[in-house]
């Protein structure tokens, strides 16, 4: 166990608090909500001082104070009465604050009771409590505030409670579906299965992630309350001991301010209003894109134009393919990176790999060495923050990384097509099969005969071993391997001469995966399709390909063909990685694991990407990254070892 | 081995509801889930459930643990009754049966810090005495689980940790309640090769140590090779083959663990052999096949397996299997 050892550098733990602040602290916009409302709370809290004029007495008022326009003693003028509007405005942040939070605190302690009860526990207590939930929700709010407010006491704390407890629709309904979202993960499940309650797991489990939904609606519902606040106010029915913006609203409309105009006494509560209700907003839009962050940048985009902007040492040409097949791609030197603001990850460096006609090359490796990334560059479909920064991809004479944007969509799936991972991610669930493998061919070919395109799709299904009357059915009534074999079907919509198959059997059992890469098999000596196949399973490559490209932290690791690599590899990592697997064919053999992690992209060894856990490791390993060595036959390897001997 | 057993299942039956009756419809269907299983397991051995996802091994794994309610059948633990029990008994119980996940990026909270995760069974069960009792139960439970040193774990959160590193994690919550059963549900599935062997080797080690026994569920065999002692075979809510682990290797005898295990990938290129690949998918658990549940694609059906829905017959002293062909 002395693996851990090396992984220990005493990190500092970030908490989700430190790190929720740290990435609020860049979001503008709720940074921003945030000072507009520490502004009008600050003006609240210190309302006695900051307050230039009482707004309670009436003393040292003469006639011509009335309706003054804004001045130097004045600053928002005076109003009906000749008292300071500014005065008002900062005693009226008062009550719209008072309000807002402790109406919506009650609106928040009871919509969330609420949810978080009916959806954990289900069954009938949700039915009752949601259908309790849809009653309220089906009451006109403000008619009915209006009625409760005029036939009680309109006094501040009758205000509060009726707002209160007519706000909680909304977050019931809100936490309820986040609960259910919850309650589904495997952590619950886990902490029933070592013998938690409900309380318990409620408390535990639940509770700290539906917190950051249940903040964020609290912000709105606040909003929503000094609204009300302020409706309520302006029809008069606001406490009438308490000044506020909706009754110094109300003030200056019934007592013609309009007529006169005092545009200045309508103005600074409508501004007041406006000033928290759109901090509130802001802050409550930056949390939800702090809490609950889609990575935008992360859909797939076709590849910026490379630059060749390092010079790389050529490796060794491996020797041709069996049987002399022709060459159809050659990935020459290729390195990509992934470029932000602050860093640049090399995910994949220097790797080169012949494809010959009717080959099955295997790339493999473990997660995050890279190998999506390379076949997602020969197709120029990488992340937007992905770029080829060197090396050349031939294919049928052109240079793929040359072209632009528009000559590579012609190349795409009629010359390379891509079979994806995930096949239920991938096919979209509202569109029948049929017509999403149509949409293919018609992209890709938009001149094919429409008349004969049903029959095309029908012989696409047939070739991967679909009924015809499936054709006109969802992806959801596939069954996964359907759904695999309806990818392939797409895949090969346009003859392409490539394709790739980025982990096609991953998620699939042993018996299906076996179907599929039978039909992939067969489809390959039917059609002479190259395939690239893309895997972790050791197995799975000895099962099915010719040559296999080992790859290890974006790099080569080992480049031969299968039996080679099987049974004379030369790289530690490849040894190692042999060892690890099981075989069924010595069942009593002891797996031996790779002690470590593989490198993280930002933080590469300065040497040999294996080296931190390399059995053989030597001085020279940790200082220079070995060269690609030819040790004959094209066999690769990219490792010290090979030049010492 | 003292014969001494530790968990016997009888004739357990786990049906799902499929399809309440309604106002519109009053037709109930079932899905046959797990379906009168019998199993024993002596105490600290290792038995693999292997099978196809919907096989029902999650079923019957979840079943055992409590977390659903057999709809039929018995299962005694340590001797004792266990099927159907209060929430306080259920809770000592669980004490003693423990639960590896699949997947360790779902099934560690967040936000909650290792310490608080290894920690949480302890406080659920109201062990040791005090925090620094419990902190060095937690500890040892993390150092065993191979995260040394302890501390510098405590209070780190699961996003800042490997999959393997997370796994390990898991382990400890488990190991710390001193389980004598441990039901491993695909517990290496989701990580990488090179990580897999040494979790591998963890629970072997852990299972030696402590003689715990342990029911490992999975769909590769070859994982557990070495580790388990025996094999069970399940096909749509049974077990079809049972025995040791070199019995069912090396003396398949029912056609769907023939084909199963012809599927998996040797990593041997000059091992590529004829591989027996089961067409279709595994028919829906609702409506059940007559007869044997394999026999619509079974390769050596015969006219009786439509009729006859053939019991787990003996091979030998240590190897059952439900096929029709052992009869004749």
């Amino acid at each position: 166990m002395a693996v851990q050892e090396l992984e220990l550098k005493p990190s500092i733990p970030s908490s989700p608090l430190q790190n929720f602040w740290q990435t609020f602290s860049k979001n503008r916009m709720g940074f921003v909500g945030l000072f507009m409302l520490i502004v009008i709370i600050t003006l609240a809290i210190f309302a006695p001082v900051l307050a230039p004029h009482d707004i309670k007495s009436s003393a040292g008022i003469e006639i011509g104070d009335i309706y003054n326009p804004p001045n130097a003693i004045h600053w928002f003028g005076t109003d009906d009465a000749g008292k300071d509007v500014f005065s008002g405005f900062i005693y009226g942040s008062r009550v719209s604050l008072i309000v807002g939070f402790f109406a919506a605190f009650i609106s928040i302690a009871i919509g969330g009771t609420f949810g978080i009860v009916a959806g954990f526990y289900g069954g009938r207590v949700e039915n009752f409590l949601m259908r309790f939930t849809d009653l309220f929700l089906v009451i006109p709010d403000l008619p009915l505030i209006v009625v409760i407010v005029a036939l009680t006491k309109p006094n501040l704390l009758n205000i509060i409670f009726v707002i209160g407890l007519l706000g909680w629709t909304t977050t019931a309904r809100i936490v309820r579906s986040q609960t259910l979202a919850v309650k589904s993960r495997k952590f619950v499940l886990r902490a029933k299965a070592i013998g938690a309650g409900n309380r318990h797991i409620i408390m535990h489990h639940i509770l700290p992630l539906v917190m950051p939904i249940l903040v964020v609606n609290a912000i709105l519902v606040i909003s929503l309350a000094i609204l009300s606040e302020s409706t309520l106010s302006f029809l008069g029915l606001g406490d009438p001991t308490a000044v506020s913006w909706g009754q110094m609203l109300n003030f200056a409309f019934g007592r013609g301010a309009m007529s006169a105009g005092a545009w200045w006494a309508l103005f600074a509560p409508g501004f007041g209003i406006v000033w928290v209700v759109l901090g509130l907003t802001l802050l409550g839009h930056g949390l939800e894109q702090v809490l609950n962050p889609r990575i935008e940048s992360h859909h797939l985009m076709p590849s910026r134009p490379s630059f060749q902007s390092e010079t790389v040492e050529i490796s060794p040409k491996p020797a041709k393919g069996k049987n002399n097949a022709p060459l159809l791609l050659d990935v020459q030197n290729i390195s990509i990176n992934y470029v932000n603001d602050e860093n640049i990850a090399k995910a994949v460096h220097n790797v080169s790999f012949q494809l010959h006609e009717g080959e099955l090359i295997g790339l493999v490796g473990e997660s995050g060495c890279g190998k999506t990334t390379l076949v997602m560059a020969i197709t120029r479909l990488l992340p937007a923050a992905g770029e080829i920064s060197n090396g050349h991809v031939y294919f049928s004479g052109k240079d793929l990384v040359m072209l632009t944007e528009n000559e590579m969509a012609d190349v795409r799936w009629s010359g390379i097509s891509v079979i994806f991972q995930g096949a239920m991610n991938a096919l979209n669930p509202v569109r029948t099969v049929g017509d999403q493998i149509k949409e293919a061919i018609i992209k890709h070919i938009p001149t094919y005969p429409s008349e004969s395109l049903d029959t095309r799709v029908i012989e696409l299904l047939d070739l991967v071993g679909i009924a015809a009357d499936h054709k006109d059915n969802f992806p959801h009534q596939y069954s996964g391997g359907m759904r695999q074999r309806a990818m392939i079907a797409m895949a090969l919509a346009c003859n392409p001469q490539v394709v790739i198959a980025d982990e096609p059997t991953t998620a699939l059992d042993v018996m299906i995966q076996a179907q599929i890469l039978e039909l992939l098999d067969e489809l390959r000596k039917k059609l002479g399709l190259a395939v690239i196949f893309v895997t972790h399973d050791l197995g799975v490559v000895a099962e099915m390909c010719d040559s296999v490209l080992v790859m290890y932290g974006g790099v080569t690791a080992e480049y031969a063909d299968v039996d080679t690599i099987y049974n004379a590899p030369l790289h530690p990592y490849t040894q190692e990685l042999l060892k690890a697997f099981p075989d069924l064919s010595k069942p009593e053999k002891k797996l031996t694991s790779i002690p470590g992690y593989p490198p993280k992209l930002d933080a590469l060894p300065p040497g040999c990407r294996f080296a931190p856990r390399c059995p053989a490791v030597f001085e020279r390993c940790t200082i220079e990254q070995p060269a690609l060595h030819d040790s004959g036959d094209g066999h690769i390897v990219s490792c010290h070892l090979m030049e010492n001997s | 081995m003292t014969q001494d057993i530790i968990l016997e299942v009888k004739n357990l039956k786990k049906y799902f509801q499929s399809g309440r009756p309604g106002w519109f419809s009053n037709q109930t269907d079932f899905v046959h889930a797990v379906d009168e299983i019998d199993l024993q397991l002596i105490r600290g051995e290792v038995i693999a459930l292997v099978g196809e996802s919907g096989c029902g091994k999650s079923t019957l794994a979840l079943t055992l643990m409590g977390l659903e309610k057999a709809t039929e059948g018995q299962i005694f633990f340590n001797g004792r009754d266990i099927t159907n029990l209060n929430d306080k008994e259920r809770k000592a119980v669980r004490q003693k049966i423990q639960m590896v996940f699949q997947d360790p990026y779902e099934s560690l909270n967040p936000t909650q810090t290792i310490e608080e995760i290894v920690m949480e069974p302890l406080v659920v069960h109201g062990i040791g005495a005090n925090h620094a009792e419990r902190r060095n139960r937690v500890n040892q439970a993390l150092e065993d689980s191979g995260l040394k040193p302890a501390e510098t774990y405590l209070k780190r959160f699961p996003h800042q940790l490997s999959g393997g590193q997370r796994q390990r994690v898991v382990i400890a919550g488990a190991l710390v309640l001193e389980p004598l059963l441990l039901i491993a549900d695909e517990p290496v599935s989701m990580l990488d090769v090179s990580i897999r062997a040494e979790i591998i080797n963890l629970l072997a080690e852990l299972q030696k140590s402590r003689n715990i026994s342990v029911i490992f569920i999975t769909h590769d065999l070859g994982t557990v090779g070495f580790f388990a002692n025996r094999v069970a075979v399940m096909y749509l809510g049974r077990i079809v083959e049972i025995g040791s682990m070199a019995d069912v290797l090396k003396n398949t005898q029912h056609p769907y663990s023939q084909a199963l295990l012809s599927v998996i990938p040797v990593p041997n290129p000059r091992l590529r052999k004829k591989r027996i690949i089961l067409q279709g998918e595994t028919p829906n658990p609702i409506d059940l096949p007559s007869g044997c549940r394999f026999h619509p694609r079974c390769p050596m059906a015969m006219d009786e397996c439509k009729e006859i829905d053939p019991r787990l017959m003996k091979v030998s002293q240590t190897h059952q299997a439900a096929c029709l062909l052992l009869a004749k």
